[in-house]
């Protein structure tokens, strides 16, 4: 069967920077002499590790795709090369999934909708840009009227009548819902804060009732 | 009287069907301090998408592109 894979690889290059291009170029002529056909070679470029490897924190990172019939099993002859090569740090090879290649294909069509939005809002900017530059001076007025009717709005906002007790706790319910899908995304030592701020606020209610 | 909102996998809200891990900055979030994989009860993940993070997670950091363990010295 025909199967689409990835191989990805860390590079050693604290002592020569050209060894990126020796290996990758090794790994290319090795997939094609056992009948893979390469589709792409993506240079991530000079990374930082996570964690050192071999005392060095920096790797160069290259992932080529191809594909090949299953049968060649080239991820193997790959691992072996990987193996005995020195500069290669790390690697990994495994075969693209359909649902990758979906996935793929969804966030390209993403891609091009953003790109066409982007486009529309710049062509709806060069007007404004346009209108401003022709009308400067009746602009100045209304700039210096401008404070003080946000200064009459703002008043009735803060003398607004004072809320009840139930609507109070009915907002603070609310915010702590909020907090609740938002903590996903926190560490989790704040988590267990919420949690227990939401616990008194439920005793609260339950004394009352 | 209480009635938690039922919390949606963000994978499915999103419609993502496959995991990257070449997508580091997101993996990031489904780590504890220390760079565990967070639970499903605490992530709010379906079943299908917390077996796919954790497959990514796991490749992301065997490339060193996330640590297995950060933990501030101390």
């Amino acid at each position: 069967m025909e199967n689409q894979y990835s191989t990805i690889f860390v590079v050693d290059i604290s002592q020569n920077p050209d060894e990126v291009d020796t290996v990758s170029s090794r790994i290319q002529q090795l997939i094609e002499d056992h009948g893979g056909v390469i589709k792409k070679i993506d240079r991530w470029g000079k990374r930082r590790l996570a964690y050192s490897i071999n005392k060095n924190t920096h790797g160069f990172y290259v992932e080529i795709e191809f594909s090949a019939n299953s049968r060649l099993n080239i991820p193997r002859i790959l691992e072996g090369e990987y193996r005995l090569n020195d500069r290669v740090l790390r690697f990994l090879s495994y075969t693209i999934t359909k649902k990758e290649l979906i996935q793929r294909s969804i966030n390209s069509g993403k891609a091009k909708a953003r790109k066409l939005e982007q486009a529309e809002k710049e062509i709806e900017k060069q007007p404004v840009v346009e209108k401003e530059a022709k009308i400067p001076a009746s602009e100045e007025p209304i700039q210096a009227d401008a404070p003080v009717e946000s200064e009459n709005l703002k008043k009735p906002e803060s003398s607004e009548p004072e809320k009840t007790s139930e609507e109070v706790e009915s907002i603070e319910e609310e915010k702590s819902s909020e907090e609740e899908k938002t903590f996903d995304e926190e560490k989790k030592p704040e988590k267990v804060e919420e949690d227990e701020s939401s616990k008194e606020e439920n005793k609260n209610e339950k004394i009352e009732n | 009287m209480l009635q938690r909102k039922k919390r949606v996998c963000r994978f499915c809200e999103s419609g993502d069907i496959y995991i990257d891990f070449r997508d580091e900055k997101r993996l990031v979030r489904f780590l504890t301090e220390q760079g565990k994989i967070v639970p499903r009860r605490t992530s709010g993940n379906c079943n299908e998408h917390q077996r796919q993070l954790a497959q990514a997670i796991k490749r992301a950091r065997h490339l060193a592109m996330i640590p297995f363990v950060s933990d501030i010295p101390r």
